[in-house]
């Protein structure tokens, strides 16, 4: 049996109205066999590494792209933590391998690569002290390089002087990159329950459980979830849920073909696909939109968490049937600069920073591209990734923020750091301070995982 | 579907305003790359001409590329919109 035409031009219409893309492949590779004592001879085999295993990557993606007409916005490189290759190194830096992954970026003509980063939850080794003091440098003098940093697991608790680290890190960036108005912050996430095969940046880096290299996809698709309910007046929750369930089904599928498809070509495993729905500045593929046809006046009204709670479970629950392996992220994304329609909710004045706290814990993956006024202080920014690792801690779930000071700039404001990582209004964040709490020091204890109430 | 694994199947999908002579503009152009058309199916949607073919590309004088900017040229030609797409897209949306 052939497509009826009305089929066909469904999947047309679908790339050419309602903007559905394939948003990454990225690529992980494992670097520890780059491992040297002398930081700049590891950096030169880090480069050696990339540029070989990942140099089919571009002209893969493209070919793909002609054979079935949908578009792959994003072709990235995830890496080892690099703490840990800094666990050996004799000179306590790591920013020549931030400036190798760069340089190995641009060969490649890839946008980001990530996995600058170390897994601090339960303490702070050499490896991570090393990338730790260099994360500021790297951001500043590098343009392609993404950084995480985890600071929290169910398991290990919350590592509050990890958490304090990591604000005045934030804040640092903050400042070293006023004249962007903060923009290297937007390459910087703090993570709670971090997973290892995530692939979207930037808080993408390969887990040391993860094989030598591996194809990891992510989806989009606010966009064709948005056309679809446009005209779904009519049905109640369960047939809302539905409809969602079978549009998620169609954009992962596609995505896993991809996904299959890219790694045979290149003869690199395929991981896993994520079924984030992420949205990007563009008019229409918005998750507020999707909120608001849902049937709310304006995106953080109440009602918000319900309607995205939702959301969230049936493009997971439509996903993973078409998914050979599901993994990653895996959750609707709920950027602010990143999404037009959530920037409009901010200027309604029905978002504020709390409701996103609260947003974030039914969805992934947490307080995502948050311009926030520059005069924040340390504690307070430390106040904000504690509170939302809390959420990831004790809800078994991953959780980051990614926070960015804007130098100079007050609530209300307006900021615009380009391309994909958007625009949007500057939101306030409460003033009370937190500064005792986060400066007490130590560990949050790991969570009792029973009586869950 | 396609269970043969001799063949390469791709769809070709024109959408464009209705006029004389687009279905026989893109067979042509299908037939002059030796393509052969294994299902046609074409309507009028609201004003607009949409046109469907399942080709196989297992007997072409040329590679998926250069048919692709063939097919692309000969749209050009007839002010219509052309796709051009491996027929496995369509199969994993709409098929289980």
């Amino acid at each position: 049996m052939y497509f009826s035409i009305d089929e066909v031009i469904d999947t047309i219409r679908a790339v050419g109205v309602e903007t559905f893309d394939i948003r990454t492949i990225t690529c992980g590779i494992n670097l520890m066999s780059c491992a040297d004592p002398d930081v700049n001879k590891c950096a030169k085999k880090v480069y050696e590494k990339v540029v070989t295993i990942a140099k089919d990557l571009v002209p893969t993606a493209k070919k793909l792209e002609k054979s079935y007409g949908i578009p792959i916005v994003n072709k990235r490189v995830s890496v080892t933590p690099v703490s840990f290759l800094a666990s050996a190194f004799t000179k306590p830096t790591a920013v020549p391998i931030a400036k190798a992954l760069d340089k190995a970026a641009k060969e490649l003509g890839i946008d980001y690569i990530a996995g600058f980063s170390s897994l601090i939850h339960k303490g702070i080794n050499k490896g991570d002290q090393i990338l730790l003091d260099s994360i500021s440098e790297a951001l500043c003098t590098t343009d392609r390089v993404c950084s995480s940093v985890n600071v929290g697991s169910s398991k290990a608790g919350i590592n509050m002087d990890g958490v304090l680290r990591m604000a005045q890190i934030v804040k640092d960036v903050s400042l070293k990159t006023a004249d962007k108005n903060g923009l290297g912050c937007a390459k910087l996430v703090v993570f709670c329950n971090a997973v290892e095969d995530n692939p979207f940046v930037a808080g993408s880096f390969l887990g040391p459980g993860e094989p030598e290299a591996v194809l990891n996809v992510g989806i989009s698709g606010p966009g064709v979830v948005r056309a679809a309910l446009a005209s779904s007046e009519d049905l109640d929750m369960g047939g809302l849920s539905d409809l969602i369930k079978k549009i998620s089904f169609k954009i992962t599928r596609t995505g896993d073909l991809i996904g299959r498809e890219a790694s045979q070509m290149m003869g690199i495993p395929f991981g896993i696909i994520d079924l984030s729905l992420a949205p990007t500045p563009a008019e229409g593929d918005s998750i507020s939109d999707i909120l608001e046809l849902m049937g709310l006046e304006s995106t953080g009204c109440h009602g918000t968490t319900a309607a995205l709670a939702m959301l969230n479970d049936a493009v997971k629950k439509g996903g993973m049937m078409a998914a050979t392996y599901a993994g990653g992220l895996s959750g609707a994304f709920i950027p602010l600069t990143e999404d037009s329609g959530m920037c409009k909710a901010v200027e309604n004045n029905s978002l504020c920073i709390q409701k996103l706290e609260a947003m974030t814990c039914v969805c992934s993956v947490g307080l995502d591209m948050i311009a926030i006024p520059g005069d924040t202080s340390e504690d307070i920014i430390a106040g904000i990734i504690a509170d939302e690792a809390a959420i990831g801690m004790i809800n078994n779930k991953t959780t980051a923020a990614r926070l960015i000071p804007v130098p100079g700039k007050k609530a209300g404001e307006y900021v615009d750091f380009g391309g994909l990582l958007g625009k949007g209004p500057i939101i306030d964040v409460e003033r009370h301070s937190p500064a005792v709490f986060v400066r007490r020091g130590g560990r949050i204890p790991a969570p009792v995982h029973s009586m869950k109430n | 579907m396609n269970e043969d694994n001799s063949k390469e199947q791709v769809v070709v999908t024109v959408l464009g305003l209705n006029k004389p002579g687009i279905l026989a503009g893109i067979t042509k152009a299908i037939a002059d790359s030796n393509v052969s058309i294994e299902d046609v199916s074409q309507k009028i949607m609201q004003g607009y001409f949409a046109l469907m073919m399942i080709t196989d590309l297992s007997t072409a004088n040329c590679n998926f590329e250069e048919f692709h900017n063939r097919m692309q040229k000969a749209a050009k030609k007839l002010k219509v919109k052309i796709f051009i797409q491996h027929e496995e897209v369509f199969k994993v949306q709409h098929r289980i």
